[in-house]
């Protein structure tokens, strides 16, 4: 059963899967853009060369993000597209199939997740580091794949949400910006700003988006 | 006498125009029972209940003798439906959807599904999404027929599709009754094509059921009667009054449940019956909906 749903999943997403695999390859070899050597060079070179790397790094979350949202909401959209009435005359639980679906779907990460580690492993053997630099491919590609898994789920959740949930979702989003917009019109002076708060929340462990902020250097000291 | 689909006291309200009240349907095992009424009537909501994809706001709802929505897994395992729109995956091949569904059923019968296909002339390798829409049709009841179900439900089964493909998916059906003891729920507004396959039927309009009878009762007890001498006011009768004209000097009578003896009670209140004339499936049809909506006093 789960096999059946898995392949109808990948015949449903193998393009945007694919295209995503394509660029988690990628976005690893492009921190080595400007590689070579670098066991001589000097330490204002490498510090470039790192800042460089870095902030390429810093694409690797967004990309998570992109494959959680693509696969969280493809992995609905047959479905949707037929009002679900076919999986409900499906002689499983709603809960078993809502489980097949997610399972089918967080099985297809695996492909942006194993390209991102094949990237990161040439990446980085295809630079010499100098001493005190250090490669973490192995940690980049568990935490892409956390970071993913998290946005999977999430967009996966919203995609399956009912009407009503989804405009109490988009309620709350409108109250946030309307407090601030009160706070600020009145000329509060507290500083304050709700959307900031929320955002903090969101982003500072243990908020469930944690896992995107920080440091995602293949390259660190 | 036990029941494959039985519902008592159903009630369910979408929006504010649209109800279904004090729904109760009783459909035999091994029955096949047409469930006709216009478009809107209430039907494909009714078979929603039924299946469980809609939640009354009242009443019980029994499939196969277990308890919906409680056991929806259990009755869909022995259920083959047919939904009104194909709601399949379109990018699969013809193959490829058969194979998902027979995944999710024990039973699914390979060599029957591909018997079909070969009968039906169905091509392995195409896209649903370029399937014409008789192909559609055909492949539905395949998936259905193949899972060898208990009871077949079945909304506007053949409903857009030419007389040919209608008529072989028809036959398929037949077929398959003759093999077994299914029973078979079939939704229509298409009268004349369940006079010629059900045994019982249940018309429904304006959400409510209007009549729940044996087919050979609603072919035979449906009668226009020519009348000369009827009073204006009658009190009870042996038959269901559902249409009355009067023209000229003559009386027009359209009566439920009619059998010959009864022409004795005319004589009784002094009118002569001058004619009675037998309406077919769609006029009945049409004077049971005339009645329902403004019934005769």
């Amino acid at each position: 059963m789960f096999k059946e749903v898995l392949k109808a999943q990948w015949l449903a997403a193998r393009l945007p899967v694919v295209l995503l695999a394509v660029l988690a390859f990628a976005l690893p070899l492009l921190t080595v853009t400007y590689g070579g050597s670098l066991e001589n060079a000097p330490t204002e070179q490498v510090a470039q060369w790192l800042f460089a790397a870095q902030r390429i790094g810093l694409l690797i979350p967004g990309l998570a993000l992109l494959v959680g949202l693509l696969l969280g909401i493809g992995a609905w959209a047959p479905d949707h597209l037929g009002k679900h009435v076919y999986a409900l005359a499906l002689p499983v639980p709603r809960s078993m199939y809502v489980m097949l679906r997610f399972a089918a779907g967080a099985t297809l990460l695996a492909v942006p997740v194993v390209s991102v580690g094949i990237g990161a492993l040439i990446a980085t053997l295809s630079v010499s580091l100098p001493s005190g630099l250090h490669a973490y491919p192995v940690q980049l590609t568990v935490r892409f794949a956390l970071a993913a898994l998290v946005c999977y789920a999430i967009f996966f959740a919203i995609s399956i949400a009912t009407r009503r949930a989804a405009l109490a979702v988009l309620g709350v989003i409108c109250g946030i910006v309307l407090a601030d917009v009160l706070i600020s019109s009145l000329n509060l002076r507290t500083g304050m700003s709700v959307a900031a708060w929320v955002f903090n929340l969101l982003t500072t462990w243990p908020g469930p988006l944690a896992i995107l902020m920080g440091r995602w250097a293949l390259f660190d000291v | 006498m036990s029941y494959a689909i039985e519902t008592f006291d159903l009630a369910y309200r979408a929006g504010k125009h649209f109800e279904i009240r004090d729904l109760a349907l009783k459909v035999r095992e091994g029955s096949i029972y047409g469930f006709l009424g216009p478009n809107g009537s209430g039907k494909t909501t009714t078979i929603r209940l039924l299946l469980g994809m809609l939640k009354p706001v009242r009443g019980t709802i029994s499939v196969l003798g277990r308890k919906v929505p409680d056991e929806m897994a259990r009755i869909m395992a022995q259920t083959g439906y047919v939904p009104e729109r194909p709601h399949l995956y379109p990018y699969l091949t013809l193959e490829q959807a058969v194979r998902y569904h027979a995944a999710f059923y024990e039973g699914f019968d390979m060599a029957y599904a591909g018997e079909m296909r070969r009968t039906f002339g169905l091509p392995l390798d195409q896209k649903l999404s370029h399937l014409s829409k008789g192909e559609m049709g055909k492949l539905h009841m395949l998936l259905v027929l193949a899972q060898r179900p208990k009871l077949l439900v079945l909304d506007e089964p053949t409903d857009g599709l030419d007389p040919v493909v209608r008529r072989d998916v028809l036959s398929a059906l037949l077929d398959f009754c003759s093999q077994g003891s299914a029973t078979v729920f079939i939704s229509s507004h298409l009268v004349h094509e369940l006079e010629r396959i059900c045994d019982w039927v249940g018309v429904l309009d304006n959400g409510r059921l209007v009549v729940e009878l044996p087919m050979q009762s609603f072919k035979n007890g449906i009668k226009r009667i020519r009348l000369s001498g009827a009073p204006s006011l009658v009190g009870d009768t042996p038959f269901v009054v559902l249409q009355r004209e009067t023209t000229g000097a003559e009386q027009v009578w359209v009566v439920r449940g009619w059998q010959p003896p009864m022409a004795q009670w005319f004589q009784g209140v002094g009118a002569s019956v001058r004619e009675v004339v037998d309406l077919d499936l769609e006029e009945g049809f049409v004077e049971l909906l005339r009645s329902s909506r403004a019934p005769v006093s």
